[in-house]
């Protein structure tokens, strides 16, 4: 079957549907909808009036611009931080409650295949994600419309987030299928959702002390100056990532040779003015990273449904002895 | 269009069965009897490519499970045992879903839910949340379920268990239905006298070992030594009921003789013949109302067969 098949094929998936309608059936869908929205919207609404107040205060005018992003930057990390939080929540129960249900087995008989399952379930617990954030959009919108943030970075600062959605899901998606209980799947994908949010972020802040007490680096924080021994850890955090498309020091549009280098010979050594090393803004890598996980744990998750099933095995022929 | 051929499987150090072999003709109902943990679910699974065996081969439909599950799969409708419904969907959405997920075609999902909730007498259920659908409906469209994509053979892992009498009944019809429809089915279970009335192959298993398996009649004969006789009297006083069992006890080749209230059981080798001993009692002038052979029992061969098969 040819891959663009595969691909269509992919994309009517019953699976899809179902979870799809099963979902939005329930009283939480719109609940959590309208939680999360009325939650970015305050987060922003607050920031705007804080953020004139103290203005005003202090240098006596209002910056519309300075104002502007500093709220759109105040929602976009919010909205990462309920993206990270929901994500595991929507996928972690999507192999292990099939099993749970006891529905699982019936499943597997059908002619879905292993990947059509896994696929259908990242789709269906990703859509209702993506639709969150595709509601929040009118928000960040309204708050764009101070200045302060151009579209690129409006754009980029979506692309982190739904790369992170999309990471965490199928994160959390084979944890459902190596465990047997929902419970174990959700503690396990919220471990690796800390571990991606604030894990990366604890371990190369301590990266960079530790370089920074054994002289070999740096850290020239105090002086704008570029950070020369920057851990590669930092580029897998999505907010270090945002914070450096938010408040750009050196920002760079990706192009074809920047991925291809990233690809090849991953993160230079340095941040922004790299030492010996391709330019790699810290995004680019979140998102290659994201998505390489997100192709990892899909085909582990798949290799893990399958065994769950008989696998063609072929018959081996007796080899005829001859006649000594 | 079913064979398993010196099955073996174990989890662990548990040999959970051992040289299991037995075959379904085509549009045979096999009734798959044994008591819990014999390895009846485990073949079942074996055969609905959900599990593979450590040893032998099982076919269906000339397919081997273990060289060409999907094509099995194309071939199977399988209802496990205990299986879950998804809470949110209406019985149609249900058939449907499962109808995509056997490759029917959409156009013709919705026809397929309908002709069979008809089939499973659940036409006014069609769009009523299946969660709250009986255990008895439940089955029914779980047996719905397994025809979506109208499979040869059925594989149905206890389809009457937890049941009402009256949720049993319609099972039983339903899966007569199904015979008439020329399905191969295998049903397991372990309340015997169901089966006995759906079945006309039988295949004992006990301990992970096959202790018989053929045609119901054969496995029966073949179990059941001697006969045994129901004699009603027309007149059956304490008195004459004494007297009529004296004559039995007397009569060559009667093995034993039960006098129950309106009735005598009477059990004789095989080489009494019904004329001569009904001969015999006419001659020492008892009336007799009625005079007929207890058909042999399945539950009665199944623990011959498997005290035979522990024992051994």
């Amino acid at each position: 079957m040819s891959v663009t098949r595969r691909f269509l094929q992919g994309l009517d998936n019953p699976i899809v549907v179902k979870e799809g309608v099963s979902r939005m059936r329930t009283w939480r869908a719109p609940v959590v909808a309208t939680l999360y929205l009325s939650l970015i919207g305050a987060v922003g609404y607050a920031w705007l009036n804080v953020d004139i107040g103290v203005t005003q205060q202090s240098i006596g005018a209002v910056s519309a611009s300075a104002i502007g992003s500093h709220a759109f930057a105040a929602m976009a990390f919010f909205q990462l931080t309920l993206i990270s939080l929901f994500a595991p929540a929507l996928a972690a129960g999507a192999v292990s409650g099939e099993r749970e249900r006891q529905t699982l087995d019936v499943l597997l008989v059908s002619r879905v295949s292993a990947f059509g399952i896994i696929w259908g379930k990242l789709v269906a617990s990703m859509a209702y994600t993506l639709l969150l954030i595709l509601t929040a959009l009118p928000l960040f919108a309204a708050v764009f419309l101070f200045g302060g943030i151009d579209p690129s970075q409006f754009f980029v600062s979506q692309l982190i987030t739904v790369a992170t959605a999309i990471g965490l899901g199928a994160i959390s998606i084979f944890w459902s299928t190596l465990f047997k209980r929902s419970l174990a799947a959700t503690v396990m994908s919220y471990a690796s959702a800390f571990g991606l949010m604030v894990g990366t972020a604890v371990l190369s802040t301590m990266l960079m002390a530790t370089q920074f007490t054994a002289g070999r680096g740096t850290l020239i924080a105090t002086t704008g100056a570029q950070t020369p021994g920057l851990p590669a850890l930092w580029y897998l955090n999505p907010f270090f990532s945002l914070y450096e498309v938010l408040f750009p020091q050196g920002y760079a549009w990706p192009t074809l040779r920047t991925f291809l280098q990233l690809l090849i010979f991953g993160p230079g050594a340095g941040g922004y003015t790299p030492i010996g090393g391709p330019v790699v803004e810290p995004w680019h890598a979140t998102v290659v990273a994201e998505g390489l996980v997100a192709v990892a744990c899909t085909i582990a998750s798949v290799w893990l449904l399958r065994g769950r099933r008989t696998r063609p095995r072929r018959r081996v022929e007796p080899v005829a002895q001859e006649p000594a | 269009m079913i064979a398993v051929d010196h099955l073996q499987k174990s989890f662990g150090r548990q040999v959970a069965l051992e040289d299991v072999s037995f075959a379904v003709p085509k549009g045979e109902v096999f009734g798959f009897v044994g008591p819990n943990g014999a390895g009846k679910t485990t073949t079942i699974r074996i055969l609905a490519t959900l599990s593979a065996p450590d040893g032998g081969d099982a076919t269906v439909g000339g397919v081997p499970v273990s060289e060409n599950p999907a094509e099995v799969r194309a071939l199977i409708g399988y209802m496990p045992d205990f299986f879950g419904v998804y809470d949110r969907l209406t019985s149609g959405e249900y058939l449907e879903f499962y109808a995509a997920c056997h490759g029917v075609p959409r156009r013709r999902r919705a026809r397929v839910a309908q002709e069979l909730l008809e089939l499973v007498d659940l036409t006014d259920r069609r769009d009523v949340a299946v969660d709250t659908l009986s255990r008895g409906m439940k089955q029914r469209l779980g047996l719905a379920r397994a025809l979506v994509h109208d499979p040869q053979v059925l594989l149905l892992d206890e389809p009457a268990s937890g049941l009402d009498p009256r949720a049993r009944v319609e099972m039983k019809e339903l899966i007569r239905e199904l015979r008439r429809m020329g399905k191969t089915i295998l049903i397991s279970s372990h309340i015997l006298p169901e089966l006995e009335q759906l079945c006309t192959w039988v295949g004992f298993i006990d301990g992970g070992k096959m202790a018989a398996a053929g045609p119901m009649e054969e496995v029966r004969d073949r179990v059941t030594t001697g006969r045994r006789l129901r004699i009603e009297l027309a007149q059956p006083s304490e008195e004459e009921t004494e007297r009529v069992a004296a004559l039995l006890r007397d009569h060559p080749g009667v093995l034993a003789v039960r006098p129950l209230p309106d009735h005598l059981e009477v059990a004789v080798n095989d080489e009494v013949e019904d004329e001569q001993l009904l001969s015999a009692l006419v001659e020492k002038k008892v009336r007799v109302r009625s005079f007929s052979q207890i058909a042999g029992d399945l539950s009665e061969a199944f623990m011959r067969l498997t005290e035979d098969h522990r024992g051994s």
